[in-house]
């Protein structure tokens, strides 16, 4: 049974679709994430599954349940993307809170303090900054030690200490046999933390996959180097003062170069990222 | 039973550091009385007494759970205590927990000014009578209030809940005694649901025997008010979260 399924869901807003017969599911003890633009339907994807929407045709299972069941719930702690709370209550008051929806929760002590968020426990939810709550909204998500964490946007305007907070604890997590779902826009992220990727792209499941597979798949390596403005190379994409190639073959890639006596400063060949890897599935084959 | 103790402490300290809910829902009712009743009869103004503490309860009714309802409907905590793992009655239960303490205070302030400013006494056994009528009484409106939570849109609710709240207390006769009302609100004044409570509390407070005929008025408005909340509550989800 899978921890999480969407199975052929199509959601619409009155004219928007945001969901077109979608597909994936998360297995128990992987870290996915889900990758997509603004508008690719991440956020819907996640509401289905926690029971906040209802699919117009398909089905959403958390747990193999109905997830607007609380029992299919029991097992999940939860950060929505936009981290408002009661202005008025405290961290601590808060964190009290969500720890009794749950049977064996995490010590607060220590909760907090992997959160970076010990010194913040006294403090009303009102008095913190934007990126204070969004570390105390990831931190309501692992109070629970619930077997399942889904995180929308996590790392959102936090700092890079922060990041790396929110990072270990995915991790700890993954290594505790826990599973995370997680929606993020940097790629390099997914790269770092998921063992799969599922990428909406206007809401269909453009890709669903483990992210070496991905890698492999698109096979390529990224040749780039500093190119003065106005060359143009075939089948290079310009960034910035560089231009960079994308190709199953570096050395035929650079012998081209060469011979059409483009200057290579600054060259940089190394193998694909999981960044360079989507945007090649872009490309035309 | 844990998580729902859980979520009624967390809102009533919510609530309880919000100046702008606590002071209003406190003294309003009380200093309305003091303004209106009890210079106008200091020997009889235990009837009085007891409908405007009613006045009071009815007031947490109207705001703690309808404006209180239709302010979380749109925000974003509301969508995250959704995915914990708790059912919505038990939540309801909880906020219904966190009425109760506001409830009281507002009542009892209203109590100790016209125990202070008026001739009004009730026996002992009396005030415990009058805690219960305020306890039932209140059901219908916060059924209401939880009708006009789920219907009114968050940015009226307030205004609407006030004309709820101001409308019905005049004209059910928890300000002055319903036979001193003008003609016209007086004509209007036995079909509304305040009135039934009004004539409990006052017949409490003055030691009047039980007459069942306003406890079934009560009941029947808690019960129609109670599906109104349920279908309000309903039509709610079917929009919010389809």
């Amino acid at each position: 049974m899978s921890v999480a399924a969407l199975d052929a869901v199509t959601k619409r807003f009155g004219q928007t679709v945001a969901l077109t017969s979608a597909t994936f599911a998360v297995e128990r003890g992987e870290v996915a994430a889900l990758l997509g633009a603004n508008g690719a339907g991440k956020t819907t994807a996640l509401a289905l599954l926690l029971g906040l929407r209802q699919p117009d045709s398909g089905t959403a299972r958390l747990f193999g349940l109905d997830p607007r069941v609380p029992a299919a719930r029991r097992n999940v702690g939860v950060a929505l993307q936009e981290p408002t709370f009661p202005t008025t209550l405290r961290v601590r008051e808060l964190l009290a809170l969500v720890r009794v929806h749950y049977p064996t929760p995490a010590p607060d002590a220590a909760l907090l303090e992997r959160f970076g968020l010990a010194s913040l426990a006294p403090r009303q939810l009102g008095g913190l900054s934007g990126g204070e709550r969004r570390r105390v909204a990831v931190a309501l998500a692992f109070a629970g030690r619930p077997a399942l964490v889904v995180l929308d946007e996590p790392t959102a305007g936090l700092d890079p200490d922060a990041r790396r907070d929110v990072w270990a604890a995915v991790r700890a997590h993954a290594g505790d046999g826990g599973t995370i779902l997680l929606t993020t826009h940097h790629l390099d992220e997914a790269d770092a933390l998921a063992h799969r990727v599922v990428l909406l792209d206007r809401g269909v499941v453009a890709a669903d996959d483990s992210v070496a597979a991905i890698k492999a798949a698109a096979g390529l390596t990224r040749v780039r180097f500093r190119a003065p403005p106005g060359l143009a190379v075939e089948g290079a994409e310009r960034d910035g003062d560089c231009l960079a190639i994308l190709t199953r073959d570096a050395g035929a890639a650079l012998e081209q170069l060469v011979r059409r006596g483009v200057p290579l400063a600054e060259l940089e060949v190394r193998p694909l990222t999981l960044e360079d890897a989507i945007a090649a599935r872009r490309l035309p084959p | 039973m844990k998580v729902v103790l859980a979520h009624a402490r967390a809102q009533t300290l919510e609530l309880a550091r919000y100046p702008a809910y606590v002071v209003p829902t406190l003294l309003f009712p009380a200093a309305f009385f003091l303004v209106f009743a009890a210079p106008a009869d200091r020997a009889g103004a235990a009837a009085e007494l007891a409908t405007f503490a009613g006045f009071a309860a009815l007031g947490v009714a109207f705001f703690q759970f309808g404006v209180g309802i239709a302010a979380d409907r749109a925000s974003p905590w509301e969508a995250y205590l959704r995915t914990l793992p708790v059912a919505p009655r038990a939540r309801l239960g909880a906020r219904t927990l966190a009425a109760v303490p506001f409830a009281l205070a507002a009542s009892a302030a209203v109590v100790a000014a016209g125990l202070a400013t008026t001739e009004a006494a009730l026996p002992a056994a009396g005030w415990l009578e009058l805690a219960l009528v305020l306890t039932l009484g209140t059901v219908p409106f916060a059924m209401l209030g939880i009708a006009l939570g789920f219907l009114a849109p968050p940015r009226a609710a307030l205004p609407i809940a006030n004309l709820f709240y101001l409308g019905l207390s005049y004209a059910g006769g928890l300000w002055q005694r319903p036979s001193r009302l003008p003609a016209a609100v007086a004509a209007v004044s036995p079909y509304v649901p305040t009135r039934a409570f009004g004539d409990v509390l006052a017949a409490v407070a003055t030691g009047q025997p039980f007459t069942p005929a306003p406890w079934a008025r009560l009941a029947a408005f808690a019960g129609g008010f109670a599906l109104l909340a349920l279908w309000a509550y309903r039509r709610d989800e079917g929009r919010s979260y389809r």
